[in-house]
Formats: structure tokens, C-alpha cells, sequence
């Protein structure tokens, strides 16, 4: 499979479309409504304590499911695997481009994530008031899916130069609750087996240090004789070119 | 067998090997607090009680045994990478250092094989031979031997027999097998057992540092 650079053959497809900012738009109003309820909620009750804590255990679980998600979609499948092709095939060029995620426009980065996001929080949701779940589990539920959807402008975030960033995200970076730029780029290094959280990035120390994405690849090989790619070096055409290069080649 | 399906546990007996290379010393045993005292030579099979560490090991039966530090390990003969047969009793009268790995081109066994290269000659000094054991074929192990330029010897464990035989626990609730490393001395005496997943390269250097005191 030839891989394409977006950015320099198809340039206009990394700008935002109607249907791009409709999905985007429908994420934001699926994660702003838990949350909206887990304010009433906790309004009424007086107790802020509890969805707050919800909320902080939300955000950290959102990190580690942004590591197992990038950790699988890296590893297997391939861009005919059913649900998850397209998705693999774009972490496969971001490996190889990892500069033209800062390219995307915004709608244009998050809408795959936002359609995962309506389509996972809509039932949970409708479970939750069913259950006439209090603020917490609210609270939980909407931070957990809005880091999970806009992972993927923290990703962005964590590629782009430093003086391009605006300064306040370049100090949540620098305090840890964003992913920084020296994190993600630990990632960016052949055979790209370490750092794959890419929320805050809190749980890759413990990840690679336990070696957990090893166990789990070791598993998966015992079991279903199925290699990760993070096992061989990048075949030739998927090794990562430099930014530069690649512009001055296209001009 | 049973072994692969109770790894980790310490077993309260031993069994004394019955084939014709060992020794006809009676057999020392495992270093475990809770071993029981009685000999048994061969296997025996107990109806009366099952093996559970936990409570009263003194009352269970030897059910199977593995191979621990004081043992004579069974001797076997495998197919090593160029398809010729090799037996354990071969190396008798110097140390060897045989490693039981996972498979061929994972990352883990790889580090440890390319550890145990860069480390060779440390072993070759204390005159030990290193020896890696995988399920994986002789073509296989050719393979690896090749691409990482593996001075040492791999063997073939055709259906993971020898594995099982020697008790080489497994890990993550059976899925994984296990990595462990045994040191047998000239005599043929085992002097260590060393356990650790996911940390390859200790190997080598807990290996070694028997070796200096051997």
C-alpha cells in the first residue's frame, strides 16, 4: 500500500468540511450535557466534592483509553480492517508525516473522535437517567468523553512548535495535565512502542515501566499468532521524513 | 501434565531422577520451608490429598515434581538450530547456563539472546557453555541465531515437553511461558533457578554472578 502525504497531494482535505463541523458540533453537545446535568445536580444537592472527584477520575481515565486505543490501532489492523481502517491508516501517516496533524483544521482533526464519542455517551446517558444517576456519574461521563474527544487537538498540540502554541495550553503542557511536546515525541521514535497516552500522558511512565503494551502484545502473539508492528523496524516507505524535506521535495 | 497449570507455587517434594546419567546419591532437596521430609524416588501419584501450599504442606503427597536449585535435572536430547541432536549430559563436566525463553523475535527474547551474546565471552571465562531453549523449530531458531549473530547453542523443545518436564512455570494466568534460567554446575547440579519476565537481561548478570562463586 502506497501511503499518501495529505498535506502536499491532497492538500484540501485537511480543511474542515459542513459534515466535519456537524459531527464535531453534536460531540461538543453530547459531552456539555452530562455535564450540564452534574451541575444541576450538584447544585441542588450542595456537594461539589464527589463530581468533582468524579470528573478528575474521569479525565485520568480518559488518558489511559487514548493509550490503549493508539496502542491497538498502531499495532494491528491495517486500512481494510472494518470500523477502525481509515483510523489505522491515519496513525500509520502520522508516523510517517507527524507534522500535517498541526495542518488539519480543527473540526477537520476531531470528527472521527466525535462520532465515537456521541455514539458511546448517547446510550450511557440514556442508561444513567434511567438509573436517576446523581451529579458524579454525570460529571464522570462527561469529562471522561470530552478529554477522549478533544485528544486529538492535545495530540495536535503536542506536534506543533512551541511558539505556535497558545501559551496557556504551553503551560498545562508544561505542568503535566496536557501531553507535552518532549512526551509525544518520545513516541515518535522507531519502533514507536513507548508513550501512547496522549491526553495527559500521567499514565506512560507506569505503562512502559511495567512493560503492560509488552504483556498484552506477548498475549496476543501466544494466543493468535499475531505480530504488533511495534515488533520490526518501519518498512522503508513508512519511515518518518522530516518536514522540511518533504516541503522543499513538494515546491 | 499438570505443572504448566499451578505455576509459582513451590511443590513439597522432589523426584528423584530415574534415568541412567544421574547420580546414586540420594537427591538434596528443594529449598523450601515448607518441604516435607520424606525421599521419594520416582513419581507418585496420591489419591489422598492434592497439593495446596497454602495449608498443611507436610500432609500433601508428591504429585509431580519440577526441577529446583539442588536438583539433577532430567537429561533430554533436542534438535539445536542445524537440526542435530543434543543432549543435556553432553555439557557434564563444565558449567552450563540453560534458559528457557517464550519464542524466536519477540522483543523480551531478543534482548536476553543479544545479552547473552554481549556477555559471551564473560561466560566462556568461567568456562560455562550458555544453552536457550524455545517450542520454536530448528529453522526458526537458524533464523534467529543469524540475524542476531548468536554464538551459542538454541534448542528445539518440540511441544514444550521439556518445558513441562522441568516445571517451568508460566506467567499472566498460563497464557505466557515463562522465561527462567537454570545454572547447572560440572557435576550437573542445579545452582540456580532464575525467574523474570520482563526483565531479560537480568539474566545474565544473576547467571554470572553464580558463576563467580561455582
Amino acid at each position: 500500500m502506497k501511503p499518501t502525504n495529505v498535506a502536499i497531494d491532497d492538500p484540501t482535505s485537511l480543511r474542515s468540511t459542513w459534515s466535519h463541523r456537524a459531527w464535531v458540533a453534536s460531540g461538543f453537545a453530547s459531552v456539555l450535557t452530562p455535564l450540564a446535568k452534574s451541575a444541576v445536580a450538584a447544585a441542588d444537592s450542595g456537594s461539589v466534592f464527589e463530581p468533582l472527584l468524579a470528573a478528575y477520575a474521569g479525565y485520568v481515565l480518559a488518558d489511559l483509553a487514548s493509550g490503549v486505543f493508539h496502542w491497538a490501532v498502531d499495532n494491528y489492523g491495517g486500512p481494510s480492517t472494518p470500523v477502525f481502517g481509515s483510523q489505522i491508516e491515519a496513525f500509520q501517516g502520522h508516523h510517517r508525516w507527524p507534522w500535517t496533524i498541526t495542518r488539519r483544521e480543527f473540526a477537520n482533526n476531531l470528527h472521527p473522535l466525535a462520532r465515537a464519542v456521541i455514539f458511546t455517551v448517547l446510550p450511557i446517558e440514556a442508561l444513567l437517567d434511567v438509573m436517576e444517576a446523581g451529579a458524579a456519574a454525570h460529571a464522570f461521563v462527561g469529562i471522561c468523553a470530552g478529554c477522549v474527544m478533544l485528544s486529538q487537538q492535545f495530540h495536535a498540540w503536542a506536534h506543533e512548535k512551541a511558539r505556535r502554541v497558545p501559551r496557556a495550553v504551553a503551560a498545562l503542557q508544561a505542568a503535566g495535565v496536557l501531553v507535552s511536546r518532549q512526551m509525544h515525541g518520545a513516541h515518535h521514535r522507531p519502533p514507536y512502542n513507548i508513550n501512547y497516552c496522549i491526553v495527559s500522558g500521567a499514565w506512560n511512565g507506569v505503562l512502559d515501566e511495567y512493560k503492560v503494551f509488552e504483556a498484552m502484545e506477548m498475549i496476543l502473539f501466544f494466543r493468535f499468532a499475531v505480530r504488533p508492528r511495534s515488533w520490526s523496524e518501519p518498512r522503508p516507505e513508512w519511515r518518518e521524513e522530516e518536514e522540511e524535506a518533504e516541503e522543499a521535495a513538494a515546491l | 501434565m499438570a505443572c504448566t497449570s499451578l505455576p509459582k507455587h513451590p511443590l513439597t517434594l522432589l523426584r528423584a531422577p530415574i534415568n541412567k546419567s544421574s547420580p546414586p546419591s540420594p537427591p538434596a532437596f528443594p529449598s523450601l520451608s515448607n518441604a516435607s521430609h520424606s525421599q521419594f524416588f520416582g513419581i507418585k501419584l496420591s489419591a489422598s490429598s492434592l497439593p495446596n501450599p497454602s495449608h498443611s504442606p507436610k500432609r500433601s503427597m508428591l504429585v509431580f515434581a519440577k526441577v529446583s536449585e539442588g536438583n539433577v535435572p532430567p537429561s533430554f536430547t533436542l534438535k539445536d538450530q542445524d537440526g542435530k541432536n543434543v543432549s543435556l549430559s553432553k555439557f557434564k563436566g563444565k558449567p552450563v547456563v540453560l534458559y528457557f525463553y517464550p519464542a524466536d523475535e519477540t522483543p523480551g527474547c531478543t534482548k536476553q539472546a543479544c545479552a547473552f551474546r554481549d556477555s559471551y565471552e564473560k561466560f566462556k571465562k568461567a568456562g560455562a557453555e550458555v544453552v536457550g531453549i524455545s517450542g520454536d523449530d530448528p529453522s526458526s531458531h537458524k533464523a534467529f541465531a543469524k540475524k542476531y549473530r548468536l554464538p551459542f547453542t538454541l534448542l528445539s523443545d518440540d511441544g514444550n515437553k521439556v518445558r513441562k518436564q522441568w516445571g517451568v512455570p508460566s506467567d499472566l494466568f498460563g497464557t505466557l511461558p515463562g522465561r527462567q534460567t537454570y545454572v547447572i554446575d560440572k557435576n550437573g547440579v542445579v545452582r540456580l533457578v532464575y525467574n523474570n519476565q520482563f526483565q531479560p537481561e537480568k539474566h545474565v548478570d544473576e547467571t554470572l554472578k553464580l558463576l563467580q562463586t561455582l
